[in-house]
């Protein structure tokens, strides 16, 4: 068994929207000086640190844990799980 | 979305041609249970929808009452049910959107929402719980940020509702009468859409509220966006200031499709729009997903060439996008452009009118044995009892759910949620009253008498303030209707109602049909919801804290009518007995005399006698005022019962007065001369809830410990389950 | 004695705050929105509730880089009385003209319930007619309003005076129960419950008359009353 960091990002669906990224945007970013920023996403990141014997492991199981949870709701959001090593 | 091949064939019989595939698009949307009502138009023109105070103007999505000295009340109810139950926190809040577009319809503010939220079982459901909680959060975050306060409502949970949800959302606007937007259109004015861009989300909403869950396809969510919606509202607000609105319609179901043919079939005028102007979030949308796309946060607006300078400038200081999507022409069509290729050309008669069903009906084979009762176990200890029920989803005290709620902004909430129904100050010096109740056990069991009984609960709620009812709001919710059973149901309860409404003079100034509300355990029971406004010319009866030796009195009969009762259901998990029903001539009796006593002062707090019956009733006064009592059970007026009824019968038509002793003796002089049923039952002293009959101790609970488990006995259950 | 309550897109406490000072305390009282300046010779500044630019990101930071803040900025220094409530209070916090950070309520919830607050600094101008540790029920109606300081920064404001108001009870899990607090100065103050929905009695269920000399208090600041 090996320790594994697990970084799990919630974010909204491509096509639905993101009215808190796009105010960040429009609202603070664009009127201040930065003019090249063209899109922002808000996201929200869990950071798991788990036990299992190897890296496809970990993130099978986290994957298990967001389903099963409803740690996202499929409908509206989708999860990207990276794993680092501890 | 699709239209069902009789409705294809008239449509095709109706414009001599084929349709293209926009067309068929807009007529499915409109032509939806959705938009066309088309199972339940027929019938709903039984209620009364006249009255001396009700204003009727073209093309409004809200009822509109004159208040008197210029102002006028607006009040609109919606559901926002299939979204809410697969993404709750979504459906409820855009919910809460669609209903404070319709009230800025009409050109006045929103100053009021009041929300009614139906679940599974949440005790043993886990998603139940997560459906309650993130739709809670959901009307919280969107209702707050607008800064309009949600005032009231009620929450309740029954396995009917196993892994669904009922989202109803009421709003109420004010505004000046002569500020009233007065729809019109003339040749050349534009047509503007404002607000939100226009995405894929929401896709065939209306068709998805049409259908029952198990066969949709879970597309139709909606991001809410309370933010852009505040700016809606300050913008159509300061617009309608500088006269720069002639017509004003919401985007709801339907999108596009409806909000264009409905305003243009109204205004009897013809609409030629290019989806190319749409101001969409993404690109390459097709013009068919233009136009039936459900996006939130969108207004349609009709304006004069002279005056769309000003109605941008107000939208650039907003921060919202409008565009002009189209102009107004004179030949009665809806005419559907991409730049010069034409995708849909229609006469906006033949999308508005869908052909109307008279389904049959037929009377439920459950209702024959329902009434008859189960032998019950018997009850020892009725406080261990009566513990058990304080803490039970349905008794318990709601404030984990109120205090999400802003429901001080705006200062103008007199009586504040947590008691029978709120009150609002109004600029004319009057305030205004509004509940809204349901009870869907009851109507199970007798879906005439339980839609009634609705409607009278919350009429009696806004008499509790010393308000005089003066307007209701239905939302008929209902499973399949073209189950004849169900569709009977429906009908009972709508009959019901306008025998009520006629009866006691109050006009139906609004209302809403949402059918195909079905689980994959079968349909819903029948739930609807009637919300009522009343109306107070001087004083509310604001509660005051009940103190050692104040009495209490009851008005009205307590009766054998235990059906759908919390206590049957709830602790004896029995589904049936005969439900409560109202005797208007005793109802009208108590209500006039209930409201006369409040108005001659001599009451410190006027309580309504519902859920879970007397024993509930007095022990929330006790509650709520930190205060003990003696009840003496032989002494409440009605039949000779067993003391299982007499503590638990949810009869109507009851209320209990609280008063100083001193004032006694008029109040039971004036209760003489009007000739309701009533008595002196108990007072209140010490810190013990103690009910007796005769010698026999009943129920004897400490009130600080009641208290505990009432308050906190919902939160816990959501937070820890 | 003109008074400017600034209006952000997404206040919605604005007309509260503006029916408040005008039909009840009759002060001369003017909406400035967050694109224009203030004038100069403007008597004191509310920056109202709400929900300014939908609480997004973090309350009050996106607001705290509207054009309107230099104006204010500039007021704070001359010493002009400043008033912020709740996101007001937020975006005073965040624009750096007072200390500390709100965070979300302990309960993560938003929260709406009357509350009481302990007066703790008699000396500003929105509070010089309170008697020390007096006590005003007021009601609050946040979801990031848990003041939060260091342990340094907490022991600089008690030894400032910089602590206004404090809860009566643990409400939201505050740093030192922190309702309210003000610029080393005292001319800036900050406060997360809402006097303005607690000074008709119409209203409030408890008592009107100490939350009313919140405003009485800027009345006699500027000279109009004993």
């Amino acid at each position: 068994m090996a320790t594994f960091n697990v970084h799990v990002t919630i974010e909204n669906k491509p096509g639905i929207s993101d009215p808190e990224g796009d105010t960040i945007l429009n609202d603070l970013v664009l009127k201040g000086a930065h003019k090249t920023v063209s899109k922002i996403k808000t996201a929200k990141m869990l950071k798991f640190t788990i036990k299992e014997k190897d890296k496809k492991a970990a993130r099978s199981k986290i994957q298990k844990i967001c389903d099963e949870l409803r740690i996202y709701n499929p409908m509206v959001s989708t999860v990207t799980i990276d794993v680092f090593n501890a | 979305m699709s239209l069902e091949p009789q409705e294809l064939a008239e449509l095709k019989l109706n414009i001599g041609r084929d349709p293209t595939s926009t067309e068929l698009q807009i007529v499915a949307a409109e032509w939806s249970e959705h938009c066309s009502y088309k199972s339940s138009k027929k019938h709903l023109k039984m209620l009364p929808m006249k009255g001396p105070l009700v204003i009727h103007e073209k093309g409004y999505d809200s009822g509109v009452l004159d208040v008197g000295n210029g102002y006028v009340v607006t009040a609109h109810i919606e559901s926002h049910n299939h979204p809410s139950a697969v993404e709750p926190y979504g459906g409820a809040a855009t919910g809460v959107g669609g209903v404070i577009r319709d009230i800025l319809s009409a050109g006045t503010r929103p100053i009021a929402i009041l929300n009614g939220l139906r679940f599974g079982n949440i005790e043993t459901d886990k998603h139940a719980r997560w459906l309650f909680k993130n739709a809670v959060t959901g009307i919280a975050d969107y209702g707050n940020c607008l800064g309009v306060p949600t005032i009231g409502g009620e929450v309740e949970f029954d396995d009917c509702y196993h892994n669904y949800a009922l989202v109803d959302v009421a709003a109420v606007g004010f505004g000046k009468k002569k500020n009233l937007i007065k729809n019109h259109a003339t040749n050349g004015d534009l047509v503007v859409l404002l607000g939100g861009s226009t995405g894929r989300d929401g896709m065939g909403g209306s068709q998805f509220a049409s259908d029952s869950l198990e066969s949709e396809d879970r597309s139709a969510v909606q991001i809410p966006d309370p933010f852009i919606e505040k700016l809606i509202i300050e913008a159509i607000l300061e617009a309608r200031k500088q006269k720069l609105i002639n017509a004003m319609k919401d985007l709801g179901g339907g999108g596009l499709s409806c909000a264009v043919s409905e305003i243009a079939n109204t205004l009897e005028v013809g609409i030629e729009m290019d989806v190319d102007m749409v101001h969409t979030r993404e690109s390459n949308m097709h013009p068919d997903e233009i136009m039936i796309s459900e996006s939130q946060e969108r207004m349609l607006i009709i304006t004069s060439k002279t005056k769309l300078k000003e109605l941008q400038k107000i939208c650039k200081k907003f921060r919202i996008s409008c565009s002009v999507i189209g102009h107004v022409k004179s030949d009665n069509q809806m005419h559907v452009k991409k730049g010069k290729k034409t995708f849909a050309n229609l006469p906006t008669d033949v999308i508005v009118n869908a052909t109307l069903l008279d389904l049959p009906s037929k009377k439920p084979v459950y209702l024959k044995t329902i009434e008859k009762e189960k032998k019950l176990r018997p009850i020892f200890d009725y406080s261990k009892i009566m513990m058990n029920f304080l803490a039970a989803p349905n008794i318990a005290s709601k404030i984990w759910v109120y205090g999400q709620y802003d429901h001080e902004v705006g200062i103008r909430t007199v009586i504040k949620p947590g008691h029978d129904a709120s009150v609002l100050r109004l600029d004319n010096g009057k305030f205004l009253s509004v509940k809204i109740d349901g009870n869907p056990k009851q109507c199970y069991i007798n879906p005439r008498e339980g839609a009634i009984g609705c409607f009278e609960e919350a009429c009696r709620n806004v008499v509790c303030t010393g308000a005089k009812p003066i307007g209701m709001l239905d939302h008929l919710q209902f499973g399949n209707p073209k189950d004849p059973e169900i569709f009977w149901t429906f009908l009972e309860s709508l009959k019901g109602l306008t025998d009520f409404a006629n009866h006691f003079k109050i006009p139906c100034i609004g209302g809403k049909v949402s059918l195909y509300n079905e689980t994959p355990a079968g349909p819903i029971k029948p739930t609807p919801l009637i919300g009522v406004l009343g109306l107070i010319d001087k004083k509310p009866l604001i509660p005051q804290r009940i103190s050692d030796g104040d009495c209490l009195v009851i008005v009205g009969d307590t009766k054998d009518e235990m059906g759908g009762s919390e206590y049957f259901e709830y602790i004896h998990k029995f589904i049936g007995g005969k439900c409560p029903s109202v005797n208007f001539v005793e109802s009208k009796k108590n209500m006039k005399v209930v409201l006369k006593v409040i108005q001659s002062q001599l009451l410190k707090s006027v309580h309504d006698c519902s859920k879970g019956g007397l024993a509930v009733a007095i022990s929330e006064l006790c509650m709520t005022n930190q205060i003990g009592c003696r009840i003496l059970l032989e002494n409440v007026p009605g039949e000779k019962l067993d003391v299982d009824r007499i503590l638990f019968s949810e009869s109507h038509s009851r209320y209990l007065l609280t008063l100083d002793k001193k004032n006694l003796k008029k109040l039971e002089t004036m209760l003489k001369k009007s000739k309701v049923s009533f008595k002196l039952i108990g007072k209140f002293r010490g810190k013990k809830i103690q009910f007796t009959k005769g010698t026999k101790s009943i129920i004897d609970l400490r009130v600080d410990i009641a208290q505990k488990t009432w308050l906190n006995s919902l939160k816990d259950l959501v937070l820890h389950g | 004695m003109k008074v400017g309550v600034v209006v952000f897109p997404g206040s919605n406490c604005d007309r509260d705050m503006y029916h408040v000072l005008t039909d009840v305390f009759n002060f001369d009282a003017q909406y400035y929105w967050h694109e224009k300046s203030l004038p100069k010779n403007i008597d004191a500044v509310i920056l109202p509730g709400g929900f300014s630019y939908g609480d997004r990101l973090r309350a009050g930071v996106i607001a705290a880089h509207s054009p309107i803040i230099k104006d204010v900025q500039k007021m704070a220094e001359k010493g002009i009385p400043i008033l912020g409530v709740c996101n007001g209070f937020q975006i005073l916090v965040e624009s750096g003209l007072l200390p500390g950070v709100l965070l979300k309520n302990e309960s993560l919830n938003f929260m709406c319930k009357w509350t009481n607050l302990i007066v703790e600094n008699n000396k500003t101008p929105f509070t010089n007619q309170f008697k020390l540790h007096a006590k005003i029920p007021i009601p609050i109606a946040n979801g990031e309003g848990r003041y939060f300081v260091d342990d340094d920064t907490l022991k600089q404001l008690k030894k400032k005076n910089q602590i206004v108001f404090r809860y009566t009870q643990v409400v939201n899990g505050s740093s030192n129960r922190i309702a309210g607090v003000c610029n080393e100065e005292g001319n800036v103050v900050g406060m997360m419950p809402h006097p303005e929905r607690a000074v008709e009695s119409e209203i409030n269920p408890v008592d009107n008359k100490p939350s009313s000399l919140i405003f009485e208090s800027l009345l006699v600041k500027m000279g109009v009353t004993n």
